[in-house]
């Protein structure tokens, strides 16, 4: 089968490579997905920059990507939730990673049947972004009439958690620039703060939810918008204790100016660690079924451009997902 | 199963040797929601007359999505009548929607029976025909009418159907965008 292949760390034109490999194989809990799409996400960028070698150690050559849409082809033995012909999406778990290729084995707990109304290149855009916004404000608590900010409303994780929060009754802030104010306005968000010509911490105060996608500043400024006893997830900023233990980092201290902001305004900070979980995913594609979740692509490429996706994707200019129609 | 013969029984006089093969050739089943019977790109033997709950049957386009070909209610036949007429692999999806019990036939076997009880033949061609006379409406009825006016003959169609569907299946049956079909639920509340 075809697949576009890590070679080496570095530039994207040098980095990336089609192989002819074999089929993988199936183990016991596996479906063997055929790909009709698979979509491209900023960590498949930063993993052939070669930024994340020290946290996340992966083998040369490696198929690149995590999320998949496609059709069961074969299923292992221990697999009794899909048969063979399922519609299927999926953010594939770490050690199966490979989602630009002909096929791919995926555990089949990281699997969930497609929703029924879209296509395979939007449900593609949706299993890594959906994830990690619906585990976030999960892990938030987020219930009806909650104030919550979303950090970057135009990207890939901000845009479908603007969209989830709506879904859970929730007051929605979320920052975006200029050029983006009437689409992510148009995805529900209630308030929608220009960053530009805006100062969001006068607008968005005493909120019960801060979801942090852009880190940096960002996670400590969060405590200056975030009400008492109210929390601030993370996705991209300083780990928590709890997430550092978990990746076997077990004397990890949280950043004294994060721990000292925290405590200051008692409030919580926690990291999430997106995982892969289908039953998760089964829940999104009710919500999409429904329409409280639309995916948003900004372009789709053939699988013999998968190069130029990422190259697109390079430019973080993006406005919605990148997907490649891989059949 | 007797809940099909007492509507048989209304079309003929059905000897108790008939009876008997019609029990010899069908299984009933208890299914649970979501359960699927015919699944797109099988083989398709059986088919199935629904006791009680919802199904749909459905065909995925090739990007993936569904189109919605019939809903089937209490007293409804529903199989891939395509891949049974021409023995090609299943165009269709047919699913539960809700819990339901079906009578379960071998399709040739039912096809059949007219050979071995020629009662059957008017029946099955009375059957026949008014399975045609449904399918040219639903036809006709999407080249000529509104959608609004489409909305209105499927509520009459298949009552108290709207709490077991999700409106992206009614949409994808009627054609249109869910958003249409919101808009037009709206419309009829306003008025």
């Amino acid at each position: 089968m075809k697949a576009l292949q890590i070679v080496s760390y570095g530039e994207i034109k040098d980095s990336l490579v089609f192989n002819e490999l074999s089929k993988p194989a199936v183990q016991s809990n596996d479906v063997l997905i055929e790909v009709k799409a698979a979509a491209i996400n900023p960590i498949d960028k930063s993993i052939i920059l070669g930024n994340l070698q020290g946290i996340l150690p992966i083998p040369l050559p490696s198929t690149s990507a995590y999320d998949v849409s496609g059709i069961v082809l074969e299923k292992g033995d221990g697999v009794s939730n899909f048969e063979i012909g399922d519609l299927v999406y999926s953010r594939v778990p770490q050690e199966q990673m490979g989602t630009l290729a002909e096929y791919v084995a995926v555990d089949s707990a990281a699997v969930s049947k497609k929703p029924g109304n879209i296509s395979f290149e939007e449900a593609a855009s949706i299993p890594l972004a959906g994830l990690t916004a619906f585990q976030s404000l999960e892990a938030a608590g987020i219930k009806k009439d909650d104030r919550v900010l979303i950090h970057a409303g135009s990207g890939g994780v901000g845009s479908l958690a603007i969209q989830y929060a709506k879904a859970q009754g929730a007051f929605v802030y979320t920052t975006t620039s200029t050029t983006n104010l009437a689409w992510v306005k148009a995805l529900g968000a209630d308030r929608v703060i220009d960053y530009k010509t805006e100062d969001y911490m006068s607008i968005a105060k005493d909120v019960d939810i801060v979801l942090d996608t852009l880190g940096q500043n960002y996670s400590l400024e969060s405590f200056e918008v975030v009400k008492q006893g109210g929390i601030v997830i993370s996705v991209v900023g300083p780990l928590d204790e709890a997430s550092a233990k978990m990746l076997g980092m077990s004397d990890y201290k949280l950043p004294e100016a994060l721990a000292k902001a925290s405590s200051d305004r008692k409030a919580d900070y926690k990291f999430i660690l997106m995982h892969p979980n289908g039953a998760h995913l089964n829940e999104i594609k009710s919500l999409i079924e429904d329409e409280k979740i639309k995916p948003i692509i900004d372009k789709v490429y053939p699988f013999s451009e998968s190069v130029e996706a990422f190259t697109h994707l390079a430019t973080g200019r993006a406005k919605g997902k990148i997907v490649v129609k891989v059949s | 199963m007797e809940d099909l013969i007492k509507k048989i029984k209304t079309r003929l006089i059905l000897s108790p040797e008939a009876e008997e093969f019609l029990y010899s050739i069908s299984k009933e089943k208890t299914l649970r929601k979501g359960e699927v019977l015919i699944r797109q790109g099988q083989v398709v033997k059986n088919t199935f007359f629904v006791s009680a709950g919802c199904l749909r049957s459905y065909c995925t386009d090739k990007n993936g999505k569904e189109n919605t070909l019939l809903f089937a209610i209490k007293d409804w036949w529903i199989s891939d009548y395509i891949a049974i007429h021409t023995d090609e692999l299943a165009t269709l999806t047919v699913e539960c929607l809700t819990e339901s019990k079906v009578i379960e036939f071998n399709a040739k076997e039912l096809d059949g029976i007219h050979s071995l009880f020629p009662e059957f033949e008017p029946y099955q061609r009375h059957n026949l025909e008014r399975h045609v006379v449904s399918l040219h409406r639903r036809i006709l009825n999407q080249l000529q009418l509104s959608a609004a006016d489409r909305y209105d003959l499927f509520l009459k169609q298949y009552p108290e159907i709207e709490q077991n569907t999700r409106n992206f299946h009614i949409a994808s049956y009627l054609g249109i965008t869910q958003q249409s079909l919101s808009r037009i639920r709206a419309e009829k509340v306003r008025k």
